[in-house]
């Protein structure tokens, strides 16, 4: 009876949806602000209806009513607790409800927020995420309600997939919508723009801190995909290529592009039209992906069952969103003339301007690779396969030239520079980076895309240092503290910039994470017969015994392999193979052995059941811990943004300019 | 339209043509493959027989029709059409032109015995040790049937099971003109 | 037939891919022998990063462990021991599996957009805002701005100021 309740609220949030499209509609028309505070209270309404939704399903799982068809299909009386709750986006239906109360969370946290000091954007805003919602939720309970009984009840579940049977699985979805929600809220603003013709840098300001933290959420939701993937599926590796892969790819390298290039709407007033387009173009492909992983378009690992009639609603509905979103973007634009004006080629408002250009050809590229298999199928011509090798040709340079102009942007001053100041600026990190580079070339990095790509690194490490060294100078100096204390001085009176700053460095760090843990990668697949041994570099790994093992709902094998460097015994591994006995899945267990920030990496894909021989698949994968370092150091920073506090300090920054000719007077520029 | 530039033109055309790229795509099935190497000249099989252990070539039966079928005894769909077979061998068993093989796929020779003791049996099968013979047919998974006509060229590719209209289309309009075809010693 | 075939294909996958473990029950003999050769495991890396396994999805041969991998990777072994350049390993595999078994396309036909497409739109869209970057730094009358405000401003101007004071 409770799970009916459930359903029921879910069904009631869909009719409040339905008045959070009509009433702002009404609101606008007939200008009764009494309308628009009826929508507010729908859309509280339907969040706290959602909520019960979910809350009821979770009582669903910890109660093991197994009669819900769909508790069923990914619970099992013997999960733990922790998995039984997670089983509610362990499928389709479940992950899509989530999808809807992400959507129905953030929407009325940026109605409460935002209520004060954007009354003007509040109908729209609420007008479009109720649509969106609108639609979630008719697809939810129209054809994949998660609500849906079974009959006769099954004794117990088919049980989670053991492969999401892992905390990195558990936060990853949730981190994804996250992010892919996440970008609802900078879209309705620019929608609310486009509506009401204020085109000003008020919505960029407004939604500065949620595309941030949207942002922040997608990269932490890829990285968790990535994290998960390199544990528990055992090939040793992190990124794939795959379709599902890229579907969440995609949105944000064009969310990225829209976190820079709103600067200069900023700071400039210029690329108006381009930021709208950014920010529809980002939420449209958070809601194409959504569509290319549940319609079963695309053959990937991650795709949930294919079924034609909810591709078809999706289809249907991101179609509608396109056509509204950009047809209004068109419509209005066509209307706006363009009103760029520079005062030179070179300056920041252009690199920003290249800097789009890359993350563009970067999104073209990923999204060609994705869809080009498709449309070779549609067109009836030879079927393809588009992989990692695609994308390291292709899409890496891009990457790299991107990675590249992180060291020029932030430095360059706005509006103009002179040539001398570009020497001043930029001779010193190239010479720099170049005897750098020459110095890993001595100490033995010889693949000229790995120097090549290490080049580009210490580039723009040495501008990113000597802009700090600059500025904590000019600070000391200023308040009369030590260098340090200087540096301090700096980030609070420019944190948006610094946390920008420190973001580059955290991809930074990643960047030489993924050169070394990709191309200095060293692996190994063998068979292995207890007693045998194998060199992997300067590494030995003995497989020492092979054996029997057993856990609450598994039974397997495993492996006792000695490591050694250099002739010494450094550790023992055992890596394991399992048989999950409910839902009949074998997984490989990975062992990894930390080592000088890289990873020791053995797995045994298959195992003799008596116990005579291995398979086994043995890797060296060297500084792979800077690509979770660097992932880290993005998190922390984009927090300390989304957290940071302004200050205004216009008058002083003008100061700042004319009195140190040697700063480049942007970067000790407050925000404002 | 005042203010309507190529840019708006290229947007619209690019979605119009994204929703009906995607809308083309729901029909279709992205695991379903085109069939690749028919019209080909068949590639050799050397095999063990699966009871005996003697070497099937499959050139010395050049001049006769081979059906290969790649079967194995996990697979579901082998079973249903299993019956299928041993009709089709029975139909043909006395032209002494026409031959039909097994092709034990990923299997273990025990496994294969009682399957083939379970659902019977009237030809014979040889085992693919290594998936060597199903790589170089390119097989993507079992059931899968080639039929090889009396020049050794590979004439049509059966993916899934043999069952109702596919096996009467199979005798009537692969198996039957083929052998009526003149061999290659004529 | 297409609900069959995939059906027919969902069993498939699911049997490969449990497959490994669940024959693996009685085998005697291991497949293919020790080997362990720093060059050759190299070659088979490369080569085989490039191959799709035909039963998973999106995984590389080398990737994955489903046992028709496994027996490709044996193959693709034994031809570059054969001596066979990588090349014509994979035109192999092509020659039986059509061009879905590489990952990377071949450079013919419609391809060579897919590989010079991004570079292409990347030279274009540089020219373009190299030409643009030039236009808009030409000095100009300052009143296109103004008349540009003029433009933008009363959409909606109305509604929206009186909503807003509603609202208040």
């Amino acid at each position: 009876m409770i799970i009916e309740f459930g359903h029921f609220a879910v069904v009631t949030a869909l009719i409040l949806s339905v008045v959070g499209i009509t009433a702002p509609i009404i609101g606008l028309k007939t200008g009764n602000a009494t309308w628009v505070l009826v929508a507010r209270r729908a859309v509280i309404g339907i969040f706290i209806l959602l909520t019960i939704g979910m809350a009821i399903l979770i009582y669903g799982y910890l109660a093991q009513d197994y009669s819900v068809k769909y508790i069923y299909a990914t619970s099992n009386s013997k999960l733990p607790i922790f998995y039984k709750i997670a089983g509610l986006w362990g499928g389709h239906e479940g992950s899509l409800l989530l999808w809807a109360w992400i959507l129905a969370l953030y929407c009325m946290l940026a109605t409460l927020i935002h209520w004060k000091s954007q009354p003007a954007v509040m109908p729209y805003l609420i007008l479009i995420e109720s649509i969106v919602i609108n639609g979630f939720l008719l697809l939810i309970l129209f054809l994949s309600n998660p609500f849906e009984r079974i009959f006769p009840a099954p004794l117990d579940g088919k049980d989670l997939n053991p492969l999401l049977q892992d905390p990195a699985m558990v936060v990853h979805p949730p981190l994804l919508y996250l992010g892919y929600v996440g970008l609802s809220i900078p879209f309705s603003f620019a929608m609310a723009a486009l509506f009401s013709g204020r085109l000003g840098e008020e919505w960029v300001k407004a939604t500065q801190r949620w595309t941030v933290f949207a942002w922040l959420s997608l990269t932490l939701g890829i990285g968790m995909g990535g994290y998960w993937a390199y544990y528990e599926l055992g090939w040793g590796g992190y990124w794939g290529w795959d379709p599902v892969e890229n579907a969440a790819f995609m949105p944000w390298l064009v969310a990225t592009a829209f976190l820079h290039s709103t600067m200069v709407q900023e700071k400039r007033k210029m690329f108006k039209v381009w930021n709208l387009f950014l920010i529809i173009l980002a939420f449209s492909l958070s809601l194409i992906g959504t569509f290319l992983v549940r319609s079963g378009i695309l053959s990937s690992v991650h795709s949930f069952a294919a079924d034609p009639g909810r591709g078809v609603f999706i289809l249907a509905f991101v179609t509608f969103m396109l056509l509204l979103s950009f047809g209004t973007l068109i419509l209005r634009s066509a209307k706006l003339k363009s009103q760029v004006r520079m005062e030179s080629m070179v300056s920041r408002e252009s690199v920003f301007l290249y800097n789009n250009l890359f993350f563009l050809v970067a999104l073209v590229t990923v999204f060609v690779g994705t869809l080009y298999p498709l449309l070779m199928e549609v067109l009836e011509l030879q079927k393809v396969s588009v992989g990692a090798p695609y994308y390291n040709t292709v899409f890496m340079p891009v990457a790299l030239g991107l990675v590249f102009l992180m060291g020029v942007g932030p430095y360059i001053p706005w509006r103009k520079t002179t040539p001398e100041n570009m020497k001043k600026l930029f001779v010193f990190p190239m010479l720099s980076a170049l005897i750098l580079t020459a110095l890993c070339f001595i100490l033995g990095v010889h693949k000229p895309y790995a120097l090549a790509g290490l080049w580009v690194v210490f580039f723009v490490l040495t501008a990113i240092v000597l802009d700090f060294n600059k500025i904590s100078a000019f600070w000391a100096k200023r308040e009369k503290v030590s260098r340090a204390q200087g540096f301090v001085s700096a980030y609070q009176s420019n944190p948006r910039r610094m946390t920008g700053i420190f973001i580059h460095f955290g991809v930074l760090v990643m960047v030489v994470g993924i050169i070394f843990s990709s191309m200095y990668q060293a692996e190994k697949i063998l068979l292995m017969k207890p007693g045998d041994e194998v060199n992997i570099k300067n590494f030995k790994f003995r497989l020492a015994n092979l054996y029997g093992v057993e856990g609450v709902n598994w039974k397997g094998q495993e492996a006792m392999f000695d490591v050694y460097e250099d002739g010494e015994i450094i550790a023992q591994m055992h890596p394991q193979k399992r048989f999950y006995t409910v839902s009949q899945t074998p997984t490989t267990e990975t062992a990894i052995y930390e080592l000088r920030m890289g990873h020791l990496f053995v797995t045994i894909p298959e195992v003799a059941p008596d116990g005579t021989w291995a398979r086994v698949r043995i890797l060296h994968n060297p500084l792979v811990l800077w690509v979770w370092y660097g992932g880290g150091i993005m998190t922390v920073a984009s927090l300390m943004n989304i957290f940071r506090r302004d200050r205004r300090k216009r008058a002083l920054a003008v100061n700042v300019s004319k009195t140190v000719p040697g700063v480049s007077p942007n970067a000790a520029q407050p925000t404002r | 339209m005042k203010g309507f530039s190529i840019w708006h033109a290229f947007l619209l055309i690019g979605l119009l043509g994204l929703v009906m790229l995607f809308y083309q795509g729901l029909w279709g099935d992205p695991t379903a493959l085109p069939p690749v190497i028919i019209e080909e000249a068949a590639a050799e099989v050397v095999a063990p027989d699966l009871y005996s252990g003697d070497e099937f070539r499959l050139s010395e039966h050049l001049g006769k029709v081979v059906v290969l079928n790649f079967w194995a005894s996990w697979c579901l769909e082998c079973k249903l059409e299993h019956k299928f077979l041993l009709a089709i061998q029975k139909r043909y068993e006395n032209r002494p032109d026409f031959v039909m093989y097994g092709v034990n796929y990923q299997d273990k020779p025990h496994l294969a015995k009682a399957y083939l003791e379970e659902y019977g049996n009237n030809f014979a099968h040889v085992v693919d040790m290594k998936g060597k013979i199903s790589i170089d047919y390119g097989v993507y998974g079992v059931p899968e049937t080639f039929v090889i006509d009396k020049k050794g060229i590979i004439r049509h590719k059966q993916i899934g099971p043999i069952l109702g209209d596919v096996y009467s289309n199979l005798l009537e309009n692969v198996i039957d003109p083929l052998l009526n075809e003149p061999g290659l010693t004529s | 037939m297409k609900k069959s075939a995939v059906f027919f294909f969902a069993t498939f996958l699911f049997l490969s891919f449990g497959e490994t473990f669940l024959f693996a029950q009685s085998d005697p003999v291991p497949p293919a022998l020790v080997m362990d050769d720093d060059e050759l495991q190299t070659q088979l890396k490369a080569v085989s990063k490039t191959l799709r396994c035909a039963v998973c999805q999106s995984e590389s041969v080398w990737e994955s462990n489903a046992t028709l991998a496994i027996q490709m990777r044996d193959i693709v072994r034994e031809r570059l021991l054969a001596g066979e350049t990588p090349d014509e390993i994979r035109a192999y595999f092509v020659s039986r599996y059509g061009d879905y078994i590489v990952f990377k396309p071949r450079f013919r036909g419609l391809n060579l957009l897919l590989w010079g497409g991004p570079f292409i739109l990347l030279v274009f869209g540089g020219v373009i805002l190299l030409r643009n970057l030039r236009n808009w730094t030409r000095p100009q009358p300052e009143t296109t701005q103004a008349s540009q405000q003029a433009l933008l401003e009363p959409i909606d101007e109305k509604q929206r100021r009186r909503l807003e004071q509603e609202l208040r």
